[in-house]
């Protein structure tokens, strides 16, 4: 990517930094206050941000929201910190994780070379022989795993917190578009609501939009809306972690949360679907949601020559945006077949039917989605197979999950908020939920709720035997194909075998194109279920997890 | 295909059914079925963190399980299977010196029987595990050269190896009923159908009080909740599985991958079939690993689970044919030692099934050795227990 830097951000709510250096490997870099460490990188020419675990492959900047891993850094020493999140400060010392002597020249980075050969299970069949060296091999292996590195002592204070209980009407877990509008649902019928946004302020993916909103209010209008009634408690830097039993616990900056609510709506929203390509991890490929964030929250152009994949409003919204910026566009891009570049996206090949073509690109954007269905499957609610190729929360017409007192509103829901009737359904679903009354769910013997196999819709959108399925752990589509060919074909030793699912991101931008592999190559067995949903819910530092003395482990 | 009998059938697809299966295939036995009510190894097998200690607290259990983990040493080799089984050492930590000097005595019963065991002063506890400096101070440590294997593996292996031999497993198949009369098991009752039989083995582990129960036998093991969270992977920086037991049991390692597992024991669960994380746990285990090990507090949760120990009064298993119904085998209440001990146990246990002699080694593991209404262990840890001797 050559990314370039307009004169300001082009979002009147966006604050101008000040200049500020950092370093990354050691190479000193104007940054600003105002931005996320990777945002600042990317500006001054930097999109390499690390290696990935396998087999090293660059990875710079993706999500923008946090939960895609790609841009994690060691940052002052702290290991593993999502630069997309974390504002720069100056004098910060950022490292890239997974290379030697950079990022940007890994010599490992051969590694990625022979990764075709190397399977998940590979060392299962080898290292057997000789037998006296059996150990040696295992002590080499494990200097190719891991990412960050720890600092003996730590490194600083903890700050322990202590728990808050609360028990309200209705918890909602998204201040989105779609949790705003549910939350103004439910106090509007009378329920005490409490709103939780893991960022700083409400309006999820709208609140760095310049167009006007497709519903005829705007996003501060909308969140002034919310802010201003009474009912409704609104609680950001606070990160849901998990549905324990009845119970919903998140995590603040400074205390932790246990929320007793009679009914719970799920407002989470919706993750990159990363076309299913060759080279589909490189620096520059991104959302559009993303890009969008940079050019109006920073004034950073992530590329100077953009391919735009056909998608819907965010992609044409997001092609004029780049437009205006005058980056050169190629938009309404269909049949992407290929992306290449080494260190960065370079150009990509499109099918059509005149024969395909190669583009010149160093950005490449896409907008689809998939569902944020992480609450839903930890409280076992039923799973379905969408005609996407999807899954989707089996829902009914008023927004619930097959679980008493779980909602869902809003993308989670496949239902984005694009116009007014999505709008009136999101505020219907909060208003059912005021009046929700619970009824405690019964799972046989303790076990973690099981959920039946989303059989039946078959996709033909599965991955590229060369693209990457899942992100954390490196594996291709074909190593999902061979492996189900070899008669792995439980989801959950599928997911055992290849790794899927079992990495940071948890599954969060490789389920569903794993279920769709599955439902596309063999047929379901009696019995399968879909792999237990795990908490946490998303990734969280251990120091951010200890409580102060009155939960001491001592008593 | 469910059959409509076999001579002998195996409830329970995790290491103990699988090695057990197995181990019969070898000496000659050609109708078995294992009944599998889930996935093979998705209980307890697919659930632990697969050490495998020869270094234990007892005399006697540490002749058994010294065997135990040479029978994984060979595994590799035996199943023609890389287990990853690597000995990367493991070392109990030690804070108060009422420990020190009990395990003094534990180290010189090790040294006597072969074990080479070593007492640490707390310097050389924090060169060796670095990760705790800066943490609560130390008062010494013992270190062993065992071992940490690939749970997955070690099914994988197996499974190989079962589908060679020709032994059925019925997974995604439930037990629902056990038929007896007056001389003993008639059969198995499943969700896909009966299967005639005299012989059945309860290899449910946390399940099988709910197994013995169908077949109207007594036994006193108790299911208690062990909760496991696991971190991000990092560069390699613990060379040891730890344990300290001060001021309550916790635990971590690091895997071959880099990723940390860790958990600190609630000595308060109660006995159930639990197999839901718990928030309580999160906070537990951070609190006490920051205060122990504050590197630690630097690493990243991104998973939590739970599985189950089948507990009984002495923490041995029960192994064996039990007087209550003829035709009815124990090879459950592992009490946390399932991995550790089932292979070779299970490679015992069949040369009693098919040849109808009991090896010597399977005394400590008499099924019917508790009397009625034996005390329940509780969750509390095995270190408390023999350090009170």
């Amino acid at each position: 990517m050559t990314a370039f830097r307009l004169p300001a951000p082009l979002h009147p709510g966006a604050p101008v930094g000040n200049a500020i250096f950092i370093t990354h490997d050691g190479r000193r870099v104007e940054a600003r206050d105002t931005e996320p460490i990777a945002v600042s990188l990317l500006a001054a020419g930097i999109p390499v941000l690390s290696r990935s675990f396998r087999f090293h492959r660059p990875r710079g900047l993706m999500c923008s929201t946090g939960e895609c891993g790609w841009c994690e850094c060691r940052v002052d020493d702290r290991p593993g910190v999502r630069t997309c999140t974390l504002a720069a400060a100056d004098g910060m010392e950022v490292r890239s994780e997974h290379s030697w002597p950079n990022a940007r020249r890994d010599l490992f980075g051969m590694l990625d070379l022979g990764s075709r050969w190397v399977p998940n299970t590979f060392y299962h069949h080898r290292f057997l022989r000789p037998r006296a060296v059996r150990k040696l091999y295992l002590d080499v292996l494990r200097r190719f795993g891991g990412r960050g590195r720890l600092t003996a002592g730590g490194i600083g204070p903890i700050r322990p917190r202590p728990t808050v209980e609360r028990t309200v009407d209705v918890a909602v877990v998204g201040g989105g578009p779609a949790g705003m509008l549910a939350a103004l649902g439910a106090a509007d019928a009378g329920a005490a609501v409490l709103l939780l946004e893991s960022s700083d302020a409400l309006g999820g993916s709208w609140r760095w939009r310049t167009s006007s909103p497709p519903i005829g209010e705007s996003t501060g209008d909308l969140a002034a809306r919310v802010h201003g009634d009474a009912r409704i408690e609104i609680l950001t830097n606070t990160t849901v972690l998990g549905r324990y039993g009845e119970t919903l616990a998140a995590l603040g900056a400074d205390a932790h949360w246990r929320i007793d609510a009679r009914a719970v709506v799920a407002a989470t929203g919706s993750y990159e679907r990363v076309p299913r390509v060759p080279n589909n991890d490189r620096p520059g490929v991104m959302g559009a949601r993303t890009v969008e964030w940079l050019i109006n929250a920073f004034g950073v152009v992530p590329g100077r020559r953009c391919a735009v994949l056909a998608g819907g409003i965010d992609a044409q919204r997001v092609s004029d945006l780049l437009r205006s910026t005058g980056a050169e566009v190629d938009d309404d891009l269909a049949d992407l077949q290929d992306i290449a570049g080494r260190d960065r996206v370079h150009s990509v090949a499109i099918g059509g039917p005149n024969g395909r073509r190669r583009l010149r690109a160093d950005l490449l954007v896409f907008d689809a989605r998939s569902p944020n269905l992480d609450l839903a499957i930890s409280a076992g609610a039923a799973i379905e197979s969408q005609p996407t190729g999807d899954l989707g929360a089996r829902l009914d017409p008023t927004g619930w999950t097959s679980v008493p007192g779980v909602a869902m509103v809003g993308a989670c829901a496949g239902r984005s908020i694009e116009d007014s009737a999505a709008a009136a359904a999101a505020q219907e679903t909060g208003r059912a939920a005021a009046s929700a009354t619970r009824v405690a769910p019964s799972f046989s013997d303790g076990t973690a709720p099981s959920v039946p196999w989303p059989a039946g819709v078959r996709s033909s959108q599965t991955a590229h035997g060369s693209a990457f399925v899942c992100f954390c752990e490196d594996v291709r589509g074909r190593e999902l194909t061979d492996e189900l060919g070899a008669g792995a074909t439980d989801p959950e030793i599928l997911k055992r075998r290849t790794a899927v699912l079992t990495g940071p991101c948890q599954g969060k931008y490789c389920l569903h194109s794993y279920a769709a592999t599955i439902n596309s190559n063999v047929e379901p067995g009696p019995g399968w279920a879909l792999p237990t949903g795990r908490p946490p819910l998303r990734p969280v530092r251990l120091s951010e997890l200890v409580r102060d003395g009155s939960h001491d482990a001592d008593r | 295909m469910t059959p409509s009998g076999s001579e002998i059938v195996i409830v329970g697809g995790g290491i103990t059914g699988l090695s057990l299966a197995l181990e019969l295939s070898r000496l000659g036995m050609r109708d078995i079925v294992i009944v599998e009510r889930g996935y093979p190894g998705g209980g307890a097998t697919g659930r632990n963190v697969a050490r495998i200690r020869a270094m234990q607290l007892t005399e006697e259990l540490c002749r058994v399980a010294s065997a135990c983990q040479a029978k994984y040493e060979r595994m590799g080799s035996d199943l023609n299977f890389n287990v990853l089984f690597y000995r990367m050492g493991y070392a109990w930590i030690l804070y108060e010196e009422d420990e020190v000097a009990r395990m003094r005595e534990i180290v010189a019963m090790h040294h006597r029987i072969g074990i080479r065991s070593r007492l640490l002063g707390p310097d050389d506890v924090l060169d060796m595990v670095p990760a705790f400096r800066g943490g609560d101070p130390v008062a010494g440590g013992v270190v062993h050269r065992d071992a940490i294997v690939h749970h997955d593996a070690v099914v994988w292996a197996h499974l190989a190896a079962l589908s060679a031999a020709g032994v059925r497993l019925l997974d995604h198949t439930e037990v629902t009923g056990i038929e007896t009369a007056d001389d003993g098991v008639r059969g198995v009752i499943t969700t896909h159908g009966r299967i005639a039989t005299r012989m059945v083995v309860n290899a449910t582990d946390a399940w099988s009080d709910s197994l013995n129960a169908m077949a109207g036998v007594e036994a006193p093991n108790r299911p208690y909740r062990r909760e496991v969270l696991v971190t991000a992977p990092v560069a390699p920086f613990i060379d040891k599985a730890v344990t300290f037991y001060r001021p309550a049991e916790g635990w971590f390692n690091q895997t071959l991958r880099g990723e940390v597992v860790m958990g600190v024991v609630d000595p308060a669960e109660p006995a159930a079939h639990e197999q839901r994380s718990s928030w309580d746990f999160l906070g537990r285990t951070a609190t006490l690993m920051a205060r122990k090990a504050p590197a630690l507090a630097e690493l990243t949760v991104i998973r939590q689970w739970a599985g189950m120990y089948d507990v009984t009064p002495d923490h041995l298993p029960l192994v064996g044919p039990t007087a209550q119904l003829s035709g009815w085998w124990q090879a459950n209440g592992w009490s946390g030692r399932g991995m550790l001990l089932a292979p070779y146990l299970a490679e015992l246990l069949a040369q009693q099934i098919a040849r109808g002699e009991r090896p010597r080694d399977l005394d400590l593991f008499e099924p019917d050795r508790f009397e009625p209404g034996a005390a329940d262990a509780g969750n509390g840890d095995y270190y408390a227990r023999y350090a009170a001797r």
